[in-house]
């Protein structure tokens, strides 16, 4: 602890230093009497003030919260020695704030005391957040001198994005060999019809189809689409952001991407993550609610990172991005990185689709002059590079802050079912 | 700022010939006070102390006998810089336990208390002793406290 002299302690000790040298001078006992309560409050003061002796401790009784959860939180202090005054505040990171309880706080122990001062905390915005350090602030029992200390107890907390709840996700357009709740555009063994066709050699009898075969004099069977899984990509764009104040469109991407693998996780399909910015960060594709929350743990740590360096899919292992899997990319289209690499995508193959995450709710139009010029070219330039991206066969959707995300999934869904109709 | 502009008061009535720049004395010392809570600037209150108190010894210049008054105007001048360093140290943001602010404030008093006896047996041994010299009283009360200091030092631990 460092130990320091509050400004008390040289008004006081001047004092009485002042008064003692008049009274001798002037030879008034008066002035010692003037004097004597400061000399005395000052020698009680520094008999009084000892190092104090404690321990302190946060505890948190869940480390994983969901965004707009209320939890509890301790901090446990155990005083050795009296800590006649004691200013204790906990550092509460960006996203978690103070719901209930004091901090910062102002309390007195007792030798030997054991208290624990209760907190509710509010994880007010996803991430992984660290909890603390401690600062406390000791003063004796008159406030002559004072003790610092940082307690570096902290803890960590991660706070899940609160996602919407999906009633429908999008199709792909190919589907993997593993039996799962999509189905498949091919045939085989399946519930779901398909077609007609002639009875061949070696097809099991209770594939034919009676009443077809009743009305053409000759066997025929019904064909069927197999249920089958998929595997989806999500593409979180973290070049660029727009934000203002404490939302920006990555905390809207991340609240979707949350919500669109929970989606396909209960279809049981295999979800993967690829985070494209500053810092490349991906998650190979996965089955389950492990890797659903393997995936949500690897948004939390999605963040911006200013780079200028230019990276085109080349840089993604081949493994993230399997060739018949669905990419559903999150992007506010800021950046022409992460623009070209969707383009990219798209040129070799891959089924995409866009969620476009728009910039325009954390931006204001300039009333008027070059800046609204500016803008207004800025939106128009935005509007062109979707239809760039829709001209190569690229569903779009524009996503709007405080709009649910399922409507923008149907949109998608309605351009990719067209479109394939059109290519008929 | 009631303590300080009691014992300004005080200076002001006992003031005699010289009541007009005790007058401003005491008065630079209570607007002085005043500035220092509003600004929070803890260097106000000895100024302010020691405007006061010589304000006090100026309306006492040329009186033969020691002033009993003296031991409460001490104490006032404690009390005024306790409570005025109280306030200007206060931080809304942090929010103390009701029983803190009880004992602070006890602390406050008892200490009070403690200056007021310690005064009153200054001022008795000096009007008896008065021929003995200020420096042996003067002597005397740094011992005293000395002694109270050590008696609390071994208490405390």
């Amino acid at each position: 602890m460092t130990r320091s002299a509050t400004p008390k302690l040289a008004a006081y000790a001047s004092l009485s230093a002042v008064g003692l040298l008049t009274a001798l001078v002037f030879a008034r006992p008066e002035v010692v009497a003037l004097t004597a309560p400061f000399l005395l409050a000052l020698a009680a003061g520094l008999a009084l003030a000892t190092p104090p002796r404690f321990t302190a401790e946060v505890i948190l009784e869940s480390t994983r919260a969901l965004e707009g959860d209320e939890l509890p939180a301790q901090v446990e202090l155990e005083a050795t020695t009296p800590v006649d005054r004691l200013d204790l505040y906990l550092r509460l990171p960006r996203g978690v704030q103070l719901a209930d309880g004091l901090n910062p706080t102002e309390l007195r122990l007792a030798a030997g005391e054991r208290r624990t001062l209760e907190l509710t905390l509010l994880a007010s915005h996803w991430g992984g957040h660290v909890l603390g350090p401690v600062y406390l602030r000791v003063f004796d029992p008159l406030g002559f001198l004072s003790w610092e200390s940082t307690v570096d107890a902290r803890q960590e907390l991660r706070v899940y994005p609160r996602e919407d709840a999906l009633r429908r996700v999008l199709s792909p357009r190919e589907t993997q060999l593993s039996s799962g709740d999509e189905v498949s555009r091919q045939k085989g063994e399946g519930i779901e019809f398909a077609d007609l066709r002639r009875f061949a050699a070696g097809d099991p009898v209770r594939r034919i189809n009676w009443r077809a075969s009743a009305r053409r004099g000759e066997l025929w069977v019904s064909e069927s689409h197999p249920e089958r899984n998929t595997d989806v990509i999500l593409f979180v764009d973290a070049f660029a952001e727009a934000r203002r104040g404490g939302e920006g469109t990555l905390d809207l991407a991340a609240r979707a991407t949350a919500a669109i693998a929970d989606a396909y996780v209960g279809r049981r399909d295999r979800i993967g993550l690829i985070s494209f910015g500053g810092i490349l960060r991906w998650l190979a594709p996965g089955l389950g609610t492990g890797q659903l929350y393997r995936v949500v743990d690897a948004l939390l740590d999605t963040q911006i990172v200013l780079s200028y360096y230019w990276k085109e899919i080349d840089v993604i292992p081949r493994r993230t991005l399997p060739p018949s899997a669905l990419v559903i990319a999150l992007s506010p289209l800021l950046d022409p990185r992460s623009v070209g690499a969707l383009l990219d995508l798209r040129a070799r193959g891959h089924d995409l689709a866009v969620v476009d995450v728009s910039p325009m709710p954390f931006t204001t139009r300039p009333a008027a002059g070059i800046d609204a010029i500016a803008y207004d070219i800025w939106a128009l330039r935005r509007n062109a590079l979707r239809h760039t991206l829709q001209r190569s066969g690229v569903a779009v959707a524009e996503w709007h802050a405080g709009s649910r995300l399922q409507p923008v999934l149907e949109e998608v869904r309605a351009f990719r079912r067209n479109a394939r109709l059109a290519r008929v | 700022m009631a303590a300080l502009a009691v014992a300004g008061i005080d200076a002001i009535v006992h003031g005699g010939d010289l009541i007009g720049p005790v007058t401003v004395i005491a008065a630079l010392a209570a607007v002085l006070l005043l500035v220092g809570l509003v600004r929070r600037r803890t260097l106000a209150i000895p100024w302010s102390v020691l405007l006061t108190a010589a304000a006090y010894m100026i309306g006492r210049e040329g009186s033969p006998v020691v002033d009993g008054g003296a031991a409460i105007v001490g104490v006032l001048l404690l009390l005024s810089a306790e409570l005025a360093s109280w306030s200007i140290e206060n931080d809304a943001r942090i929010e103390p336990e009701p029983r803190l602010v009880g004992w602070r404030a006890g602390v406050i008093g008892v200490l009070v208390a403690c200056a007021l006896v310690v005064n009153f047996l200054l001022l008795g041994a000096a009007a008896v002793s008065a021929s003995t010299g200020l420096v042996v009283a003067a002597a005397g009360v740094v011992a005293a406290v000395a002694a109270v200091a050590i008696v609390l030092r071994l208490l405390r631990a």
